[in-house]
């Protein structure tokens, strides 16, 4: 691919025929109750977005219920159980079913076709995760009609929320909804990584990748890392409300302060999590309305990496105020100055490209305008937070209020608003009427700020958060007042957007292919546009491939580029490599299936039935639900194809099942175990965190887990982790037989080396409820044998594809994979060994 | 700082407006791009150095050593516990209300009982949490006397918004002689209130001084008669308020661990309450 | 990997310093936390760990420095103005050092920030 692609001839118009109608048949949508099969990531995509956007609405509902509350003093309409409820579930709903999902399910939604791809690599995976959230989502906000909502704030901070005669089932119901939840975000995650490091179209090189691409790479890397804690943290958590494992309990050797940590190791990262994307639709949109490329390029590269690392240095400035040292605080406080700088120079970056454009002033820039201005003012603010002295003064008040509104509602919502005006016509092939959106944009932008800006001044009044009501006297009255009126105002302007764009969705006339004159490629769909997406995939050699050559979209249509037909009726897409965008397989994607979606419903209902206690039903949900999705990997991946290569159009011959590092299925794997590999070092975390509060640990009058039993099953599991390169070489020279051999072994030494782990702890009388070091030593071992016996599963799934002849010399992405894995579970066997038997050795405990 | 803040607003804002007006000729992309490196990396890195630094000496600066007066408080769903430190070792107790010699650094010890309460004084400084297992230690410093107000600021459960406690900053010499007067016990009493308070088992939980009632687990009562407000500063300190606080505990403080006494007569609620008015 | 002048850079080039700032902080954090758990807080001075953070700060900003060197090599030293937008393995290498090259700035920037405290701050208040 370089420089001045020679187009190729178009085929003859019969032929065209021929071939769409044959891709239209490979990518059908099912019809009837069928449709809720699809698994095409536009579909997906289109769900995953409308359901947060309910979810959106419903917890603005919950907002204007907290403003009506506070609209005066002494307000009597709400109970305080039931108010704790409505604000407990505001912030969780809008930050964990709202904003984090929405921007996953808008990626989903517009990557395939930025890059001009059939489909992201893991179409099914997304539906899982569409499915997982729909589950949980609904769980959770079902529970407020039961009054049985958490109630413990949205940060649920123990021994509040993990005593369970105050918190109730709400809590439960937070940590489990939620937890599975998570796990969709990472499902997510590891699509979007995959996809915009190996979907790209021919020719698409690092430096010309769309903006988007960058910022969506960059939040996928930071959700491995920050969602894992929470889960980690959740585990925890809920051990100590159903097993009364004490990790938070002061009086048992736990503190409180752990899960604070882990929570905010998790949650700042999630708001720069949730800002990035929507500042990726800014970056998109602003080029579009000057008419010209974006000025700073590698800035906003800079920007995206920059903020990404440093918001992990950012969690303890939410503990300004538990008394931690000062220098603790002012290393926090250094990193929450330094993340302002890359923030400015994302700001400046589109101030830049404005003025060196013409500026167009449509709706989507409006709202992009609104954003620059709200988000500008709630990043001042959250400069003088950083500060530790300001902190303490601010925290916990009503002036953090209105400084998170500022930062959410200017760096998320406002720019999500200008990606729905603008992107409209590409999921929906129509317009959204610029009337309606202005005065919806003056709405929400007078109303917002009437409502929020008067929130800095009753803070700095002393007015302090999660207050069902306040007492009259200390001049918050008026200041209330104002604010609630505005956030009517507010939702007023929602209304018209939400009945915009039903009406719109239903009646208006179909839009022009390319309406805002923009250049990227996503303006390449047809209109009515189809599953497949582009009728062809362009080879790409410019960062605005439709400004660089105005003919793109007629050659394109003219089934002159890649991948014009699907001669065998199957669904597939091109993975290119990293760096330069050579082609190098056409990937066979699966097709329509219902078992990610049954995969959910059972995996779901594990969790759910736990929350009330039903542990065999969940057991039995929860086997089910591992079973469906064994099924699912056996019929619709590592799929052997009925020829090796495959003419992919512009006289390109492509690989159709490539394994090992060159495959998707062996990134995924490397992604998910390092999502993994976060959560166990959470747990680790923990341990030495405990280890740091207490004088003598391992307690005084507890036997730690000894030498014996963790030292046989680390040289067990070491041993089963050694074997299994060995079966890929046996498998790689041809020996189905010594395949076979290696991994019986592996299954049979794994099988007994987490025994003996299990059995370190057992033997020794460690009771968990006792302390928190007992605790977290049986929470690490559990940890690391449910690794093993995962890995056993693998191995036996191995096995099995082996006796059917699945798993090949030829075609052997099944072992790769396992193997990959097999080098965590590895490090995970080790290094809990080493802190459980070593350190108390070398602490001379 | 709010100045500034405002200031640096209106500047990109007007920087924006200008972009937008601006007609590509006037400026090529090369001044944009200089735009980003000057206004967007090095204009900020410069000023969050400096205030990164004033930041910085002042946290270090904040935490000093006090002058000697040390208060402990507790947090308590949904109360505090205040002991005054005295050099004998024995503290003097009170409760839901806090007095402050002026013109002094008055160290506070600040645990809690059950759950995450967070202590706040917003005219007199910053606040600090109060966490179980934990001691945390904040410095105040009253500079003029007066009656401030604290609040409870961490979410500590139902009546999380009903937890708050005058605060009176008094001058040194009066302060001595209060602090001496809430060392003494509580003079005795034949009135129909105190014997009502004994039988009815208040005694159980609360404690005044010089009788029987002992109890630790809820706010010592010796000189309630003498305190601003009665339910954590939610009321103010009249006979009324506290009648309708003792036969309504649960609807005025949901999830508080007194029950409601809605059996005793409105007269007997009153004649403890006049008791407790009495004991100043 | 990140450090070693090789010709082709590739995305690995865009973490390294910010990685580095990432384990300076973390062992900041870290010494500092730990030292002022285990001392039981109050007025414990911290000099042993200011002198660690001195250090481990020099050393954090050498990494820096050098590979901020590293990607202004790629970057061709200046010899090119961005875009950086052509379709070509040259441009893809002199955007990477560029991109490289801001990011060793910012992680030098927030490298200095971590280590600003230890002037100010002498105990474990």
């Amino acid at each position: 691919m370089t420089a001045g692609h020679a187009t190729p001839p178009a085929p003859d118009p019969t032929l065209r025929a021929e071939q769409e109608r044959r891709l239209d048949k490979a990518w059908e949508t099912p019809r009837g109750w069928r449709y809720w099969s699809a698994v095409n990531n536009t579909q997906v995509g289109l769900w995953y977005t409308g359901t947060a956007f309910i979810f959106f609405l419903f917890a603005g509902v919950l907002a204007l219920l907290i403003r009506v509350q506070l609209a005066v003093p002494d307000n009597t309409l709400l109970s305080a159980q039931f108010y704790n409820q409505v604000f407990t579930l505001h912030g969780t709903v809008m930050m964990f079913l709202f904003a984090v999902p929405i921007l996953e399910a808008v990626a989903i939604l517009l990557m395939p076709a930025m890059y001009a791809a059939r489909d992201l690599p893991f179409p099914r995976l997304s539906a899982f995760g569409f499915w997982s959230f729909f589950i949980g989502g609904v769980f959770v906000c079902g529970s407020i009609f039961f009054n049985a909502a958490p109630d413990t704030g949205w940060f649920m901070y123990p021994p509040l929320a993990t005593d369970v005669k105050q918190s109730g089932i709400g809590a439960d119901i937070w940590l489990l909804g939620l937890s599975f939840i998570e796990i969709a975000s990472i499902a997510a995650a590891v699509e979007l990584i995959v996809g915009v490091l190996k979907c790209r179209p021919p020719g698409m090189r690092i430096n010309l990748m769309p903006l988007y691409g960058w910022y969506v790479l960059i939040v996928g890397g930071m959700i491995l890392f920050a969602f894992p804690p929470l889960i980690a943290g959740d585990i925890l958590f809920e051990a100590e409300r159903l097993l009364n494992w004490p990790f938070f309990d002061a009086k048992r050797g736990g503190d409180p302060l752990l899960w604070q940590h882990l929570f905010w190791i998790f949650g700042h990262p999630e708001v720069y999590i949730i800002f990035l994307p929507s500042i990726a639709l800014l970056a998109m949109i602003v080029p579009t309305f000057a008419q010209r490329p974006i000025v700073g390029y590698a800035w906003i590269v800079l920007a995206a990496v920059g903020t990404g690392f440093l918001s992990f240095g950012l969690w303890v400035h939410h503990m300004f105020a538990t008394g931690l040292p000062s220098i603790s605080l002012a290393f926090f406080s250094a990193a929450s100055e330094a993340v302002a700088i890359p923030t400015a120079v994302q700001i400046f970056v589109f101030i830049a490209t404005i003025m060196a454009g013409r500026l167009i002033f449509a709706v989507p820039m409006l709202f992009a305008t609104g954003a620059l201005a709200i988000f500008t003012f709630g990043g001042l603010t959250g400069v003088m937070v950083a500060l530790a002295p300001f902190d303490w003064q601010a925290h916990d008040t009503y002036f953090i209020v209105a400084h998170l509104h500022y930062v959410l509602i200017g760096g998320m919502l406002f720019p999500l608003i200008a990606g729905v005006y603008y992107y409209f016509p590409v999921a929906a092939d129509r317009m959204l009427s610029p009337r309606p959106g202005k005065i919806a944009f003056w709405l929400m932008f007078v109303g917002f700020n009437v409502a929020f800006l008067p929130m800095h001044f009753t803070g700095l009044r002393g007015m302090p958060r999660r207050v069902f009501t306040y007492p009259e006297g200390f001049g918050w009255e008026w200041l209330n007042l104002v604010s609630s009126v505005g956030a009517f105002v507010f939702a007023a302007g929602i209304a018209i957007i939400v009945i915009d764009v039903v009406r719109t969705a239903l009646g208006a006339p179909m839009r022009e292919r390319n309406p805002w004159n923009a250049g990227t490629l996503e303006w390449l769909l047809r209109r009515p546009q189809k599953p497949w997406q582009t009728r062809t995939v362009p080879p790409v050699s410019s960062r605005y491939p439709l400004w660089a050559d105005p003919e793109l979209a007629r050659k394109t249509d003219e089934a002159r580029y890649y991948l014009p037909d699907a001669e065998e009726g199957k669904r597939e897409t091109l993975i290119t490599t990293t760096l330069d965008g050579d082609p190098v397989q056409c990937l066979r994607l699966p097709g329509n299936s219902f078992k990610p979606m049954c995969a959910a419903i059972f995996i779901g209902g594990s969790f759910i039935l736990t929350t009330f206690h039903f542990y065999r039903g969940s057991l039995v949900s929860g086997v089910i639900g591992v079973a469906i999705i064994l099924w699912w990997l056996w019929t619709g991946t590592a799929i052997i194809p009925e020829k090796r290569t495959k003419d992919v159009g512009v006289g390109l011959k492509l690989p159709l099942y490539v394994s090992g590092s060159d495959s998707v299925g062996w990134w995924a794997m490397l992604i998910t175990m390092l999502a993994d590999m976060s959560a166990f070092f959470s747990l680790i975390f923990g341990y030495f965190f405990f280890w740091t509060i207490h004088e003598d640990f391992p307690p005084a009058g507890v036997d730690a887990p000894g030498v014996l039993w963790p030292g046989i099953a680390a040289i067990l599991l070491i041993a089963a982790w050694a074997v299994m390169p060995l079966a890929k070489r046996l498998n790689a020279r041809g020996s189905a037989a010594g395949l076979r051999a290696m991994l019986a072994v592996n299954a049979l030494l794994s099988a007994l080396g987490a025994a003996a782990l299990l059995s370190a702890p057992y033997v020794t009388g460690l009771e968990p409820t006792q302390h928190a070091y007992p605790a977290i030593v049986w929470v690490l071992v559990l940890w690391a044998a449910a690794h093993a016996a995962l890995g056993i599963l693998m191995t036996l799934y191995c096995f099995a594809r082996s006796f059917a002849g699945l798993l090949t010399r030829e075609y052997d992405i099944d072992i790769h994979n396992v193997v990959l894995y097999w080098h965590f579970a590895a490090i995970t066997a080790a290094v809990t060994v080493a802190t459980i038997v070593l350190f108390p050795l070398a602490s001379g405990g | 700082m709010l100045l500034g803040a405002g200031a640096l607003w209106t500047w990109v804002l007007a920087t924006t407006w200008y972009a937008a007006r601006t007609s590509p000729e006037r400026h090529n992309e090369r001044f944009a791009s200089s735009l980003i490196l000057w206004a967007g990396a090095v204009f900020p890195t410069a000023v969050l150095s400096a205030l990164l630094t004033y930041g910085l000496w002042l946290t270090a600066d904040l935490r000093g050593p006090g002058d000697g007066l040390s208060i402990a408080v507790t947090g308590e769903q949904y109360w505090w516990r205040v002991q005054y430190r005295s050099d004998d070792g024995v503290p003097v107790e009170s409760a839901n209300e806090i007095r402050l010699p002026v013109g002094e650094r008055v160290e506070f010890f600040l645990n809690a009982a059950d759950v995450i309460h967070s202590f706040w004084i917003p005219s007199l400084g910053g606040k600090l949490d109060m966490i179980p297992g934990r001691s945390n230690r904040l410095v105040l410093h009253a500079t003029r006397p007066g009656v401030y107000r604290g609040v409870c600021a961490e979410f500590c459960g139902r009546s999380h918004a009903l937890m708050a406690f005058p605060v009176v900053a008094m001058e040194r010499a009066e302060f001595d002689r209060w602090l001496e007067g809430q060392a003494a016990a509580a003079e005795a009493s034949k009135e129909r209130g105190a014997e009502l308070f004994l039988a009815q088992g208040c005694g159980a939980c609360h404690a005044v001084r010089g009788t029987e009632a002992r109890g630790a687990i809820g706010p010592d009562l010796t000189h309630l008669g003498g305190r601003r407000t009665v339910g954590a500063g939610i009321f103010d300190n009249t006979k009324e308020n506290v009648a309708r606080f003792i036969r309504e505990t649960e609807t005025i403080k949901p999830g508080s661990r007194m029950p409601s006494y809605s059996m005793l007569s409105p007269q007997d609620a009153e004649a403890i309450a006049a008791y407790l008015g009495g004991l100043k | 990997m990140v450090f070693a002048f090789r010709r082709e850079p590739d995305l690995w080039f865009l973490i390294g310093s910010p990685t580095v700032w990432a384990l300076h902080f973390l062992a900041c954090y870290v010494l500092a936390a730990v030292h002022c758990e285990k001392a039981g807080a109050g007025f414990v001075s911290i000099a042993p760990v200011r002198v660690w953070i001195v250090g481990l700060t020099a050393v954090a900003l050498a990494f820096v420095f050098v590979s901020g060197l590293q990607a202004w090599r790629h970057w061709g030293f200046g010899a090119n103005q961005p875009p950086h937008d052509a379709d070509s393995p040259e441009d893809r290498r002199r955007f990477i050092g560029y991109a490289a090259l801001l990011i060793s700035a910012l992680s030098f920037v927030a490298i200095a920030f971590t280590a600003l405290p230890v002037l100010f701050i002498t105990d474990c208040r």
